[in-house]
């Protein structure tokens, strides 16, 4: 199996195209994280970056 | 619902602190002292403590014990709080610390014992590497049992960074780890040349990103908004931040090999992922410096905070920089030179210093229920380290563009300008300044120390901190219509098989083609396997660490071919084992040393080998006298022609019986032009196999004026 593979793609002539295949993967992924993070609700958002604080009172000290 | 009690498990924060702080401080001397030897060669003191064997362990022990500690210390103070559960299981915990403190003293006593893979930041020999994977199998099992038995639904986005970080590091390592042993302790790899280059920088490049990276933008996401007392600015941008970088950097190894032997597509490939990177990036600094919003005006007063932004600020230098020095025009002037030093050194000792410093400063208290002892001091140490970083990196700015300008100056008659000696002697002064910064940033660590002792001294350690939380609904009816996103944060699993296909499909796409397709590597006819005798010697280079003061890749500049002879090619690497091409150069490349203009006489090499400043005057390379003396390790020669063999090199079978004699006879060969130019030593010595070595180094391609490439 492995040496099928391997010399199927011992004759692959386009090499170059890998660049924009992998450029093109990556545009694909951006937009719809960015879709799906556009659509999620705002209360719930601030529930989310809430997480470190829960049950615990914000106070102004550091020290 | 029923509230269960619970604990919290400090000590072994505490534990991972302490270790923190220790090989901090061993990892910054052994720095300063080698930066102190670029000054004082005369610092270079027996075999143990030379350059090239010490630089592996300054590297290894800034990354994987002082970084690395600090990565498990706050990954199990927040990784409890934010799962409201304790550990999963404290018997783990402790098999993880000690098991990482055992690696990390092995560590420090094989790299000085000379033990090396010889590949820049996975030098650490076999047996070690698989006591890395069984730890970090460790580490794993009971971080994902932690986030499994844990009370809260919502995975918060430093776990995210956690679980990505768990998932690639694994990949990484065994990856990069590819070998074949051919002694109890010592090993070849996998791959060859080209590949192997390939495989170090695909390891090399995301070893900064998934372990100097995101385990710390994990800290900083919880950290951050925990000292400034307000959440995180964007969670919708932690979101984007994470996904992009995680996706994104996976690609970007191949621009540490810009200009090389490296196929061009796999150059571009390189480039266009790392400007691309400076995006996320950017998504992630900014949301950690706009957490503080509305809170500026305590920057002035809380030391935390002020560690903290400039941890963030370092990050976005350094983010910045890597992308511009992505850019082939830019790599072509700062490649090789200290540029590169200053800056990786922004980005440990900006990011990760100062980010693990205001952790250490906020979590002590916390464990030891009490105050910082001093606020002045923690003080003191954030301006020391402050001005550390600063006088460290601008000379080595400067003096980076400076060498490779010197480098690079040809004479109105189109001569090289400057011998490569004078442009090393130019660097002293710098070296010098640079030396200065690291002796200020380290006399903050050692304050830091005292001040943490004496915090830890008017405190009690509260080794099980009680809490209390309502356990998680196991049965969740799924709304419909709800977000993706929400649905991988509750289920650990899933989601790091998520992050898994997100890094693999860069490391596939990058990987495979250079493995499978013949025409990445043309070979070239005339480039024949090592002598057993000069195996012998590469092994040496290997051991002594050469690489990392002398690259073997000439590039295809005319500054480069003028003065190295001609440039690189991919098919002269095929049995290279480790690759040898290097990234720095603090002395000249060597890819065509036995050959052309810079081919020297046998007697030279032994007696630069000596005493370099014998045969360079003014020349801050260590002396290697102890290799007159030791023996060649014939023993070995059989195990290494069969390994060999195994991983592809074409010695005949049987070849091992007799190579003992081949190299016998060649190096009586030495031996004989050592005597003819006065010198006597016997033929069965290091420094004989080393210089054969030197000597066959560029010689096949000499061989071959024609330089026929076989598709």
């Amino acid at each position: 199996m492995f040496k099928f593979i391997k010399q199927y793609a011992e004759t692959i002539d386009n090499v170059d195209i890998y660049p924009m295949i992998s450029l093109f993967i990556f545009f694909s992924f951006f937009i719809v994280l960015l879709v799906f993070v556009k659509k999620m609700k705002k209360e719930r958002v601030k529930e989310l970056s809430n997480l470190p604080f829960e049950n615990e009172e914000l106070t102004n000290s550091t020290l | 619902m029923q509230v269960e009690k619970f604990y919290y498990d400090n000590r072994i924060v505490k534990n991972f602190a302490y270790a923190t702080i220790l090989w901090g401080a061993v990892g910054m001397l052994a720095g300063l002292w080698i930066a102190l030897q670029l000054v004082f060669p005369q610092m270079n003191i027996t075999q143990y403590g030379s350059f090239g064997r010490l630089r592996p362990l300054h590297t290894n022990a800034v990354i994987f014990a002082f970084v690395g500690n600090g990565i498990f210390m706050g990954v199990y103070y927040s990784l409890q709080r934010l799962c409201k559960a304790r550990m999963f299981s404290d018997k783990l915990s402790n098999i993880h610390f000690w098991g990482w403190q055992l690696i990390i003293v092995a560590a420090a006593i094989t790299l000085p014992l000379g033990l090396s893979q010889g590949t820049e930041y996975a030098e650490l020999i076999w047996p070690i590497d698989l006591a890395i994977t069984v730890i970090w199998v460790v580490f794993g099992w009971n971080m994902f049992g932690t986030i499994i038995k844990r009370r809260e639904k919502h995975l918060y986005v430093a776990i995210w960074f956690y679980i990505a970080t768990f998932v690639t590091v694994a990949v990484l390592h065994i990856i990069r780890s590819g070998q074949l042993p051919y002694s109890w302790l010592q090993s070849y790899s996998w791959y060859s040349g080209v590949q192997d280059a390939l495989v170090q920088w695909w390891y090399g490049h995301n070893a900064v990103a998934f372990f100097l990276t995101t385990p710390y933008l994990g800290l900083m996401y919880y950290f951050m908004p925990k000292a400034a007392n307000r959440p995180v600015y964007s969670y919708k941008l932690s979101i984007i931040h994470f996904w992009s970088l995680i996706f994104l950097y996976i690609w970007a190894g191949p621009h540490h090999l810009l200009y090389t032997a490296l196929p061009n597509w796999a150059q571009s490939l390189g480039v266009v992922f790392s400007v691309m990177l400076i995006f996320p990036s950017w998504g992630g600094m900014i949301n950690g410096l706009l957490t503080l919003r509305g809170a500026w005006d305590r920057v002035r007063d809380d030391v935390i905070l002020k560690f903290m932004v400039v941890a963030v600020t370092a990050y976005g230098m350094a983010t910045f920089e890597g992308p511009m020095l992505s850019l082939k025009s830019v790599n072509a002037v700062a490649h090789y030179t200290d540029w590169i030093v200053a800056h990786v050194h922004v980005g440990a000792l900006g990011w990760n210093g100062m980010l693990t410093f205001g952790v250490l400063y906020w979590l002590i208290p916390r464990i030891f229920k009490t105050n910082l002892y001093s606020k002045k001091l923690a003080a003191n140490h954030f301006w020391l380290a402050t001005l550390g970083i600063l006088f460290y990196a601008i000379p080595m700015y400067w003096a980076g563009i400076q060498q490779s300008l010197m480098w690079k100056q040809f004479t109105e008659a189109g001569q090289l300008k400057y011998t490569f000696l004078e442009t090393v002697t130019y660097m002293k002064p710098f070296y010098a300044m640079r030396s200065l910064g690291g002796t200020l940033y380290l006399i903050g660590v050692f304050i830091m120390f005292y001040n943490i002792y004496k915090t830890v001294k008017t405190g009690k350690l509260v080794a099980n901190e009680e809490a209390e939380a309502a356990p998680m609904v196991k049965e969740y009816v799924k709304h419909t219509g709800e977000h993706w996103h929400r649905v991988i944060e509750r289920k650990p699993i899933q989601f790091m098989i998520v992050s898994l296909v997100v890094i693999l499909v860069g490391g596939i796409i990058e990987l495979v083609p250079t493995f499978m397709i013949k025409s990445n590597v043309p070979t070239i006819s005339s480039v024949t396997p090592y002598t057993p005798l000069e195996l012998q010697g590469r092994d040496i280079y290997v051991r002594e660490g050469c690489y990392v003061c002398h690259s073997q890749m000439i590039r295809p500049f005319r500054s480069e071919t003028e003065r190295y002879g001609e440039y690189s090619k991919a098919g002269e690497f095929v049995y290279d084992k480790p690759f040898q091409w290097g990234s720095k150069r603090t002395g000249p490349d060597l890819a065509r040393e036995g050959t052309g203009n810079l081919k020297k006489s046998d007697g030279w090499h032994f007696r630069h080998f000596r005493e370099p400043s014998s045969m360079s005057e003014g020349s801050i390379m260590p002396a290697y006298p102890f290799m007159i003396d030791q023996a060649i390790d014939t023993a070995s020669t059989a195990s290494k022609i069969n390994a060999m063999r195994s991983l592809g090199v074409p010695y005949e079978k049987g070849y091992e019986q007799f190579a003992n004699q081949e190299l016998m006879t060649q190096a009586n060969a030495v031996r004989i032009n050592l005597k003819m130019e006065g010198i006597e030593v016997p033929a069965n010595r290091e420094v004989i196999a080393l210089i054969a070595y030197m000597q066959r180094l560029g010689k096949d391609i000499s061989n071959n004026k024609t330089a026929t490439f076989n598709k």
